[in-house]
């Protein structure tokens, strides 16, 4: 019965929760929350597929009246496997961190070689260095790390007014501030460690455009919402930008009915309203995290540790 | 000397000395390097040295041997790494691990024929020039 329970909310929680999170637009509204339900609904997800791979064996073997030596060892082997998908969890974070660190140190390292001396006097007060790099394009984006960048592209820089380049690079100071880098990191470790049949790259993207939401928050309250929305529109140059050229992320947005240029309306769009501090949406919204993450370990799990503790095979010495 | 650049970090030297390679456009010798950056200044050779050794160890500078003394050229040329470099911020390399890194957030992308001015750039230095 636990067994059911759990592998129906664990389900639940990967496929249908996602799903509809991703096409919710009150998100909008309460970017930073959200992001905490999404972390709250992947953490609980991962918990209930640990918990039906330790209540599955210990519930069959039960059902089948083995003996109490059997339903020992079965136990014991399910507390195997769970550890198991909890280390590979763990293996894959450490790889996904490792990487992308030695990954933005060398392109750190590189941007560094080619900024321009000068950077016409833009800096942050108190914010990352700044790197200007002579390309075609027009780019803005931040090295998060013990020694963090912003960098923008000569294109950029040409582009923008003054106005439009401080509203940028406050940002992605919020960007580098926050750590959204941590965040972004766990959803990829949770992804790539979830087999490839399986693993959807939905909430990697749509935490990715709530994390821009917060840091459009963070640059709205230190300048003016009008250059941000404004930078945001001239840094477009992709009308049509495609899919393929961005790869397998593009294609998925693309099934998912999200494109670059409708985050980014949705983007335009919320700057273009007036701030509101939406207390109840987020308290709410922080609230079902908690819920999300408490309730099926109470309701589910708790009944069924005390029912299964007692039959685990004793401990020399006990 | 060294201490002194040491403390306050190579960067500034470091991309000096990539500046003048880019624009010598043939390999040039530690002497040569020196001899142009030490005008207005005073720099000790050896950190002129060391500086080529840090740019040959993080591989965009090949060392070649020649009439006794060691040469130094750029392995790109600075469009060709900027091209590379941008295709990176973009994850539009085409190795994976690039795939799973948050490397950077943005503001503005780059339309299909930006990506793909970047991508002949970076195959023409692929291809070793």
């Amino acid at each position: 019965m636990t067994t059911l329970l759990l592998g129906g909310l664990g389900l639940a929680l990967s496929l249908l929760v996602p799903e509809m999170l991703a096409r919710a637009r009150w998100t909008d509204r309460a970017p930073g929350p959200a992001v905490v339900l999404w972390q709250a609904v992947t953490l609980a997800s991962v918990l209930s597929a640990v918990g039906v791979v330790l209540v599955a064996p210990e519930e069959l073997v039960r059902a089948l009246d083995t003996g109490p030596d059997v339903e020992a060892w079965v136990l014991v082997g399910a507390l195997a496997v769970a550890g198991l998908i909890v280390t590979r969890l763990m293996w894959s974070t450490a790889g996904v961190l490792l990487r992308s660190r030695r990954r933005r140190a060398r392109h750190a390292d590189l941007v560094d070689l080619l900024s321009r001396a000068e950077t016409g006097g833009l800096q942050h007060p108190g914010g990352a260095p700044l790197r200007v790099l002579d390309g075609p394009l027009p780019l803005a984006y931040c090295l998060p790390g013990r020694a963090p960048r912003v960098v923008l592209s000569g294109a950029a820089l040409q582009a923008l007014s003054a106005d439009q380049v401080q509203a940028i690079l406050a940002h992605e100071q919020a960007h580098l501030r926050a750590r959204h880098d941590l965040v972004l990191e766990s959803f990829t470790a949770v992804y790539q460690a979830v087999p490839r049949s399986l693993r959807s790259r939905v909430p990697l993207e749509s935490v990715a455009l709530l994390l821009e939401m917060v840091a459009d928050d963070a640059a709205r309250a230190r300048c003016s919402p009008v250059p941000l929305a404004s930078a945001l529109a001239a840094m477009s140059t992709d009308g049509d930008l495609g899919a393929q050229d961005l790869g397998p992320a593009g294609r998925v947005a693309r099934r998912q009915v999200r494109t670059p240029q409708g985050d980014r309306r949705r983007r335009v769009g919320r700057l273009q309203r007036p701030a509101t501090a939406e207390r109840a949406l987020r308290a709410a919204v922080l609230g079902l995290a908690v819920a999300v993450l408490v309730l099926p370990t109470a309701f589910v799990v708790a009944p069924w540790l005390a029912q299964a503790l007692p039959s685990l095979p004793p401990l020399p010495g006990w | 000397m060294l201490g002194a650049v040491a403390s306050s970090g190579f960067g500034d030297l470091e991309r000096e000395v990539m500046a003048h390679l880019w624009d010598a456009g043939g390999p040039l010798t530690v002497r040569q390097v020196h001899e142009h950056l030490s005008g207005a200044r005073s720099l000790a050779y050896t950190t002129v040295m060391t500086v080529l050794d840090r740019l040959a160890k993080k591989g965009v500078v090949r060392q070649e041997r020649a009439d006794r003394a060691y040469r130094y050229a750029p392995v790109q040329t600075r469009e060709e790494m900027t091209a590379a470099l941008m295709l990176d911020a973009l994850g539009a390399t085409p190795n994976g691990p690039a795939r799973d890194a948050a490397l950077v957030h943005f503001v503005g992308r780059v339309g299909p024929e930006g990506a793909a001015a970047l991508r002949t750039a970076l195959e023409r230095a692929g291809s070793g020039s």
